[in-house]
C-alpha cells in the first residue's frame, strides 16, 4: 500500500492544499464502521485504513478530522497498529487537545502493560503529545517510567523528562525529576540510559541556569572530576552516538594537572581509529581543548590528528568528507606549517564538488611556504583552466595570496602574467585585481608587469574589480606606460557608460595622478573629468570631485603631496576575520560553526530561546577568567598587527604639513582606494588611533564645523557621574550579576554615519569606550553586526556596576543598549554617558 | 549539545515528501516549504550540503533518486547527523533487502515511521544496530504481506540486549556450516600529471566481511602491514620472515574491533556481528602498485583536427586480468566526426559527455593496447583557446590483485565449541578517481 502519487496534482505542490476531501470523509466512515467490530480480520484492516491515513498525513492532507475515530480504533493488542495511531495521535493532538484527552486514557493502560516494548512505546507517545493541559497526566507515567525494570522504558523516559520540561519547566522541576535523572545517570547499569540522561541533564540545566544558581551548580557538576571518571572509564559501553556525547561532554572538563591531561588522552587515543566520523572529530575536540595551555603538546596533537582526518575525509560520502574537510581546514588555518607537507592531499579530484575544491583550495594557500610552493602554484595553474568558472577564479586567487605571502615571487609573477595571455575574460579579471596587489606590495615588479598589462585593451575589461584595478595601475605607473593618458582620456570619454562607481572614483584619482606627471597630456582629460564628475549623481564620486578641484584651485603642489604622496610597500595585508572569532569558532569544534565559519550565535536564531538566550551566549563566551585573557591577548597581537599594516598610512598622513581640515581628508582618500583591497577596516581603525591620543573630543568639533559636514551636534555636555577610569569585574560575576538584576534601561539609539563607518572592527569600539571608562567584558559579531558587553564602576562607589548589553547593526545605524544597574537611580545619569560616548564614535 | 536534528524529511526528485518526521518544536512545520523554494528549486541544490535559511539549519544529501533532509535551529554536530542519515540508510537497506530509493520508501513507509521512532528520541540518536533493532521491530515490509498470525512478542531479553555491552551480536546463533567470507576492496586514486609524474597517488580500502559463525566467536585478523608483523616478531622473539610488508597510514574499525587491543598487541580481534559488515577500512599513500600506466598524446592539428592516441598498459601480474575497463578521452564539444583504430576493445564517441569512450572487457597483466582516433571538429569562430583539457579518466576492475599489496596472513576462530569454519578471501582493486592529465 504506497502514499498516493502526487504527479496529478500542480507542479508545485502545497502541502497544505485540501486534496481528496472526499477520500477523507470516506475514510472516516470506514473507522467508524471497523471500531466496535470484534469480527476476526479486523486488524488487518484496521491496518490498511491506519497506512492510508499516514500516507495522507505525510503529503499533507489534513486529516485531523479523522481523530476520534483513529482514537476510537486504537483499542487493539496488534503492536504495529498501535505504533501507527501513536503516530497520528502525536502529530495532530496538539491541534485537537480536548480529543488528546481521550487517548490518555489508553496511554496510561499502555504505560502499565506486561511488555516492556509496549511500556516504552506508549510513554513515548504520551510525551510527544505536547498540550500544555495534559501534563497532570505525563508525571505519573514518567516517574515509574524511571524506575522501570526495563531498561527500555528508562531510556524512553530519561530522554521523557526533557519533553515534559520543553512542554512546562515548571512542571518538571516541580516533580523532582532532574534529580531523580541525576541518579539514574550516576548509577544505572544501562549504558543508553545513562546517555539519555546526560542528554536531558545538559539541556535542562543549561536552560535553567539563567534563573537559578542550583541549576548553574548542577551543570559544573556534570564537568566535576568524578562525573567524568566514571563516564570515561566505560566510554566503550556507550554506543557509538552516547560517546560523541561523553566526549562533548568531557572537551568541556578542565583537569587539574598535566598528568590528568595524558591520563584521559591516553585513555581515548583509540578512539581515533573508530569508524564513526563523529567519534573522532568529537575526540579529537576533547585532545585540542586539553591541550589548548600545553603549546608542544598542542602541536602533537595535530600531528596525531592528521592521519584520521584525512581518512575520514577520503571515505564516505561527499557530504561527510566535507563536514570533515572543514574541521580539517580549521586546523590547517590555524598551523599551516605543521601541515605544509601534506599538501598533497589537499590536491582537487576533477569529479569533486566545488565546495570540497574551494576548502582545498584555501587549504593549499595556507600551507604553502619556501619548499613546496613551486608544486602547489604549479598545481592551482592547472586549476585555472578549470571548467569551473568559480573555482578557476578562485584558483588565480590563491595563486595571488601564495604571491603576497612569500619572499621569492619571480616565479608566481611570471605565472601570473600568463594568465593575463589566456585570453579568457574572467582569468584576465581575476589576475589584473592580483596584480595590482602584487604591485602595491613589491613595487621592484612593476617593469615586468606594466609590459604586459600595458598591452591589454580596456575594453576587454568589464568587471568593476578589474577595471578599477587596471585604471588604478595606468593611474599609478603613467609615467611607464606611453599611452596611459590616451586611454583614461578614451575611458572618460565614456563616462556615462560607466555603471559602477567605484570605477568612476578610480577614473577620478588616476586621471589626477596621471596630471602630476604629464601634465600636458593630460590637461584635457583632467577637465572632462572632473566637469563629469562634478555632474555625478553618485554622492561620492561628485564629493571626489569637487574635493580635487577645490584643492587644485587651492594649491597644486599641494593637491600633488595630498593624491600622490611617495608611496611605501605595504607589508602585510589584513585578515578579514578578527582572531577573537576564529578563537570562539575553534571553541565550538565539532558543529555547525565550523562549517559556517562563524561562532554560533550569529547563525542560531534567538527568537525561539526567549529569555534564555543571553546566559548561554554568554557562558560560551568567557569561559572563566583564562580564556578572557587569551582574548585580550590576541586584541593586543592583532593591534600590532595592524600597526605594521598601517605604518604607510600613517606616513603619508605624516608627510602633509599642519593644515587641520585636508589633513584630515588625506587618510580618507586613502581609504576608499584601499578598499579595493579589502583592508577598509584597517585603514579606518588607523584613522581613529592616530587621531585618538591628540585629539580631544571637543576638538573633533570643531573639525566638523571646519568641515562642513553639517553634522547635528550630538555631543552633549557630560552629566555628573563619574566613572571608575579601571574598574575590574571577573566574567563569572558579571554573569552573575546580568542573571539577578533587572534591565533598569533599554533603549534603541540612532548612530552618528561617521560612527558606523568607523565601526568596521569590534576593536575600534573598545578602544572608543575604554578612553570613556567604560571597559568590554565580551565583544563578537561580523559586519554589519556586532554585540558587546561593557560594564562600568561608580568612582565614588566601588560596589555599584554597570552592565550592558549593546548590540549594533552598522548599516542600519542602529544600537540597541540594555542596561542594568545595580543602583538603579544612577542608571539614567549613566545611560547619557554612555550615548553621549556613543555618539562620539568616529569622531575622537 | 551535540543534536543531531530537530526534523527529517525525505523527499523525492521533484520535492515530493515521502516520509516527515518531527522530533523538536523548535522548528517550523514548512521548512520542506523553505527547502523546495531555496534550495531545490535554485542553482543552490548541490553548491553545498549544508545551507542556512532564516534561523535554520538544513543538512541534506542525495540517496539514489531521494533526498533526505535533516533540519535543525541549533548548532548541530554535522558529522554526527551525516553519519546518522548514512546509518539509518543502510539500516533501511538490511530491512527491505536491497535497493533505497523512492518506491522502496513509498511501500515501506511504515517500517520507516516504526524505525524513525526507535533510532532517534527528540534528536539524540538512540540504537541504530540492525541486529538488535531486528528483535523487536519484527514488521517485514511488503515482501511477506501481513499474516493475521499475532506477532511474536520480543524475546524477553530483547530490550536487555537494546542497549547491552555486546550491542552488534545477539546471542545462540547456530549455523551448520560455519563460514566466514573476506572481502578486501581497494579504490586507487591518482593524479597524474601530463609528463608523466604522479602529483598524487594514494589507496583507500576496506575489509568486508560477511559471517555466518554460531555462538559467540572470536576472531583474529592477521594482515602483512608492517607495524603488525613487527610487533608479533617481537612478541615471539622470533626473526620477521621475509615477504612484502606494507605501511598503513590510518586505520579505522568496526566498534567491535577491540581497540585497546589493537593499539598494545597491533592484532586486530573481534567478536564479529552476525552477517554483513564493514570490518575496518584503510588508507595508503606509499609504495602504491599502480595497475595501469596511460600514456597519451594528443595532437592539434590545425583548426579542425585532432589527433588521439592513447596507450594503456597493464603492470600487474601476467596471469592476472582487469575487467571492465573504460578509458575516457575528453575531445572539445565541436568534435564532429570520429575514426578509431584499436588493438583490443572497442571505441566510440559519446557527445552527452565529450568524451572519447573506449571500453575493454578483459585486460591481461603485462599487456599494452593502444587506441588511435582521428578527431574532425567543426570549424567555429569561437577560440580555439576556449577548449581546456579536462583528464583522462579510467575506470577497472583487477580481482585478486591489490594496489597496496596488502594480504591477510590469517583469520583465526575461536569458539569455546571448537567447530571447524571455512574462510574465504577475496582480492579486488578498483579505480577510485583515475585521473591522467593531458
Amino acid at each position: 500500500m504506497a502514499p498516493p502519487v502526487q504527479s496529478s496534482r500542480s507542479p508545485s505542490p502545497s502541502p497544505s492544499q485540501p486534496s481528496g476531501k472526499s477520500e477523507v470523509s470516506d475514510l472516516k466512515l470506514q473507522l467508524r464502521n471497523l471500531a466496535g467490530s470484534r469480527a476476526p480480520g479486523t486488524d488487518d484492516s484496521k491496518r490498511e485504513l491506519f497506512k492510508k491515513v499516514i500516507s495522507y498525513m505525510t503529503i499533507g492532507v489534513d486529516v485531523s478530522s479523522l481523530f476520534s475515530e483513529m482514537v476510537m480504533c486504537s483499542a487493539t493488542s496488534d503492536v504495529v497498529l498501535k505504533k501507527m495511531c501513536y503516530l497520528y495521535v502525536g502529530n495532530y493532538a496538539r491541534g485537537n487537545p480536548d480529543l488528546a484527552l481521550l487517548t490518555i486514557n489508553f496511554l496510561q493502560k499502555d504505560c502499565r502493560d506486561e511488555d516492556p516494548m509496549i511500556r516504552g512505546l506508549a510513554l513515548r507517545s504520551l510525551c510527544t503529545l505536547r498540550v500544555a493541559n495534559l501534563v497532570e497526566y505525563l508525571v505519573g507515567p514518567l516517574g515509574s517510567g524511571l524506575k522501570d525494570s526495563s531498561g527500555y522504558v528508562r531510556m524512553v523516559a530519561s530522554i521523557g523528562v526533557l519533553k515534559l520540561y520543553h512542554i512546562s519547566a515548571a512542571v518538571c522541576i516541580d516533580s523532582d525529576f532532574p534529580s531523580m535523572l541525576k541518579a539514574l545517570f550516576l548509577n544505572d547499569t544501562d549504558a543508553q540510559v545513562v546517555a539519555n540522561c546526560l542528554s536531558s541533564l545538559q539541556e535542562i540545566w543549561t536552560l535553567e541556569a539563567s534563573t537559578s544558581e542550583e541549576a548553574v551548580r548542577e551543570k559544573e557538576a556534570l564537568l566535576s572530576k568524578p562525573v567524568i571518571y566514571h563516564l570515561l572509564n566505560r566510554i566503550k559501553a556507550f554506543s557509538e552516538w552516547a560517546q560523541c556525547l561523553v566526549l562533548d561532554l568531557a572537551s568541556k572538563y578542565v583537569p587539574s594537572d598535566s598528568n590528568e591531561i595524558f591520563d584521559i588522552m591516553n585513555l581515548l587515543e583509540d578512539r581515533l581509529q573508530h569508524a564513526n566520523g563523529a567519534v573522532v572529530l568529537a575526540t579529537i575536540k576533547v585532545f585540542l581543548h586539553l591541550t589548548l595551555s600545553m603549546n608542544d603538546v598542542h602541536q602533537q596533537v595535530y600531528e596525531r590528528m592528521k592521519a584520521p582526518l584525512l581518512t575520514l575525509v577520503s571515505t564516505g560520502s561527499p557530504e561527510q568528507s566535507y563536514a570533515v574537510l572543514s574541521h580539517l581546514h580549521l586546523l590547517v588555518m590555524r598551523a599551516p606549517i605543521l601541515f605544509s607537507s601534506d599538501y598533497k592531499h589537499f590536491y582537487c579530484q576533477y569529479n569533486e564538488p566545488s565546495y570540497v575544491k574551494k576548502l582545498k583550495l584555501e587549504m593549499l594557500t595556507a600551507v604553502a611556504n619556501e619548499s613546496n610552493t613551486y608544486e602547489i602554484v604549479t598545481e592551482l595553474c592547472e586549476y585555472a583552466a578549470n571548467v569551473d568558472v568559480p573555482i578557476a577564479r578562485e584558483s588565480i586567487r590563491a595563486v595571488g595570496k601564495i604571491a603576497l605571502q612569500q619572499y621569492d615571487v619571480n616565479a608566481i609573477v611570471d605565472r601570473l602574467l600568463q594568465f593575463l595571455e589566456m585570453e579568457k575574460d574572467y582569468v584576465t579579471a581575476e589576475t589584473l585585481v592580483l596584480v595590482k596587489d602584487l604591485l602595491r606590495k613589491y613595487p621592484q615588479w612593476s617593469h615586468d608587469c606594466i609590459a604586459v598589462v600595458g598591452n591589454i585593451s580596456s575594453k576587454n575589461v568589464q568587471e568593476p574589480k578589474a577595471k578599477a584595478a587596471l585604471i588604478w595601475m595606468l593611474g599609478e605607473y603613467s609615467q611607464d606606460m606611453l599611452d596611459a593618458p590616451y586611454i583614461l582620456e578614451s575611458l572618460v570619454d565614456n563616462w556615462d557608460d560607466e555603471h559602477s562607481a567605484e570605477v568612476r572614483l578610480h577614473l577620478l584619482t588616476a586621471v589626477l595622478k596621471c596630471f602630476f606627471r604629464r601634465p600636458p597630456e593630460t590637461q584635457k582629460a583632467l577637465g572632462a573629468a572632473l566637469a563629469a564628475g562634478l555632474a555625478d549623481s553618485h554622492q561620492d564620486v561628485h564629493d571626489r570631485a569637487l574635493f580635487y578641484y577645490r584643492l587644485l584651485q587651492y594649491d597644486v603642489s599641494l593637491a600633488e603631496r595630498v593624491v600622490d604622496p611617495p608611496k611605501q610597500a605595504v607589508s602585510v595585508f589584513a585578515d578579514t576575520q578578527s582572531s577573537e572569532i576564529k578563537d570562539r569558532i575553534f571553541d565550538e569544534f565539532n558543529s555547525l560553526s565550523i562549517l559556517y565559519q562563524k561562532p554560533s550565535y550569529m547563525f542560531t536564531d534567538k527568537e525561539h530561546r526567549g529569555p534564555f538566550e543571553f546566559t548561554e551566549e554568554l557562558g560560551s563566551l568567557s569561559v572563566g577568567e583564562e580564556s578572557a585573557d587569551n582574548v585580550i591577548q590576541s586584541r593586543r597581537f592583532e593591534a600590532s598587527d595592524n600597526d605594521l599594516l598601517l605604518s604607510t598610512t600613517e606616513k603619508e598622513e605624516n608627510k602633509v604639513p599642519s593644515n587641520n581640515g585636508s589633513a584630515y581628508s588625506a587618510p580618507d582618500y586613502d581609504v576608499s582606494s584601499a578598499s579595493l583591497v579589502a583592508m577598509p577596516g584597517h585603514s579606518e581603525s588607523a584613522v581613529l588611533n592616530t587621531n585618538l591620543p591628540t585629539h580631544a573630543p571637543q576638538s573633533s568639533s570643531g573639525i566638523d564645523d571646519l568641515l562642513g559636514l553639517g553634522l547635528p551636534a550630538t555631543i552633549s555636555s557630560p552629566p555628573p557621574l563619574k566613572l571608575n577610569a579601571k574598574p575590574v569585574l571577573d566574567p563569572g560575576t558579571f554573569q552573575r550579576k546580568w542573571g539577578q538584576l533587572p534591565i533598569s534601561l533599554s533603549q534603541e539609539d540612532t548612530l552618528s554615519p561617521h560612527g558606523t563607518a568607523a565601526l568596521t572592527t569590534p576593536q575600534v569600539l573598545l578602544r572608543h569606550m575604554q578612553s570613556h571608562s567604560i571597559q568590554c567584558i565580551a565583544s563578537g559579531g561580523q559586519a554589519p553586526n556586532f554585540k558587546f558587553f561593557f560594564f562600568a564602576q561608580k568612582a565614588d562607589d566601588t560596589a555599584a556596576f554597570f552592565l550592558v548589553e549593546c548590540l549594533i547593526n552598522t548599516s542600519s545605524a542602529k544600537a540597541q543598549i540594555k542596561i542594568k544597574a545595580d543602583d538603579g537611580s544612577a542608571s539614567a545619569a549613566f545611560s547619557a554617558l554612555l550615548r553621549s560616548a556613543l555618539s562620539e564614535l568616529g569622531m575622537s | 549539545m551535540p543534536v543531531a536534528a530537530s526534523a527529517i524529511y525525505f523527499l523525492n526528485l521533484r520535492g515530493d515528501v515521502l516520509i516527515n518526521r518531527l522530533y523538536r518544536d523548535d522548528v517550523g512545520g514548512n521548512m520542506v516549504d523553505a527547502f523546495r523554494m531555496h534550495i531545490m528549486q535554485t542553482k543552490e541544490l548541490g553548491t553545498c550540503p549544508v545551507r542556512q535559511i532564516g534561523g535554520c539549519s538544513f543538512l541534506y544529501m542525495r540517496i539514489s533518486n531521494v533526498y533526505i533532509v535533516i533540519v535543525v535551529s541549533s548548532n548541530a554536530n554535522v558529522a554526527c547527523a551525516f553519519k546518522f542519515v548514512v546509518e539509518a540508510v543502510a539500516l533501511f537497506k538490511s530491512y527491505f533487502g536491497g535497493a533505497f530509493d523512492e518506491d522502496a520508501i513509498r511501500n515501506n513507509f511504515v517500517l520507516i515511521y516504526e524505525l524513525l521512532d526507535e533510532i532517534m528520541d527528540f534528536g539524540y540518536p538512540q540504537n541504530l544496530s540492525p541486529e538488535i533493532l531486528k528483535l523487536y521491530i519484527t514488521q517485514e515490509g511488503v515482501r511477506s504481506p501481513f499474516s493475521s498470525k499475532p506477532i511474536d512478542k520480543p524475546v524477553p531479553n530483547a530490550t536487555l540486549q537494546v542497549t547491552g555491552a555486546v550491542g552488534w551480536r545477539r546471542e545462540g546463533l547456530a549455523y551448520k556450516k560455519n563460514e566466514v567470507f573476506l572481502d578486501i576492496v581497494e579504490s586507487v586514486n591518482l593524479l597524474m600529471s601530463s609528463k608523466g609524474s604522479v602529483l598524487r597517488c594514494d589507496v583507500t580500502g576496506k575489509i568486508l566481511m560477511k559471517c555466518f559463525l554460531s555462538g559467540m566467536p572470536d576472531l583474529k585478523l592477521g594482515l602483512n602491514d608492517k607495524i603488525g608483523l613487527e610487533k608479533e616478531s617481537q612478541l615471539k622473539s622470533r626473526p620477521n620472515k621475509s615477504g612484502k610488508t606494507i605501511e598503513l597510514d590510518d586505520v579505522t574499525f568496526h566498534q567491535c574491533v577491540n581497540l585497546t587491543r589493537f593499539n598494545s598487541e597491533k592484532t586486530v580481534s573481534f567478536v564479529p556481528p552476525d552477517g554483513e559488515f564493514e570490518l575496518m577500512k584503510y588508507r595508503i599513500t606509499e609504495g602504491v602498485n599502480l595497475p595501469f600506466r596511460v600514456l597519451p598524446t594528443i595532437k592539434e592539428l590545425g583548426r579542425t583536427r585532432m589527433e588521439v592516441n592513447v596507450k594503456v598498459k597493464s603492470v600487474f601480474g601476467a596471469k592476472m586480468f582487469a575487467l571492465g575497463v573504460v578509458v575516457k578521452v575528453p575531445v572539445p564539444k565541436q568534435t564532429a566526426k570520429t575514426n578509431f583504430q584499436v588493438t583490443s576493445g572497442r571505441a566510440k564517441y559519446n557527445a552527452a559527455i565529450d568524451c572519447l569512450v573506449w571500453k575493454i572487457r578483459k585486460f591481461p597483466g603485462q599487456t599494452e593496447s593502444t587506441m588511435s582516433a582521428e578527431v574532425e571538429l567543426i570549424s567555429t569562430m569561437v577560440e580555439k583557446k576556449s577548449w581546456t583539457r579536462p583528464p583522462i579518466q579510467m575506470e577497472f576492475q583487477v580481482p585478486m590483485f591489490t594496489a597496496s599489496g596488502l594480504r591477510v596472513r590469517f583469520l583465526k576462530v575461536w569458539e569455546k565449541s571448537g567447530y571447524n569454519t571455512v574462510e574465504w578471501v577475496r582480492y579486488i582493486t578498483k579505480a577510485g578517481s583515475y585521473e591522467i592529465r593531458c
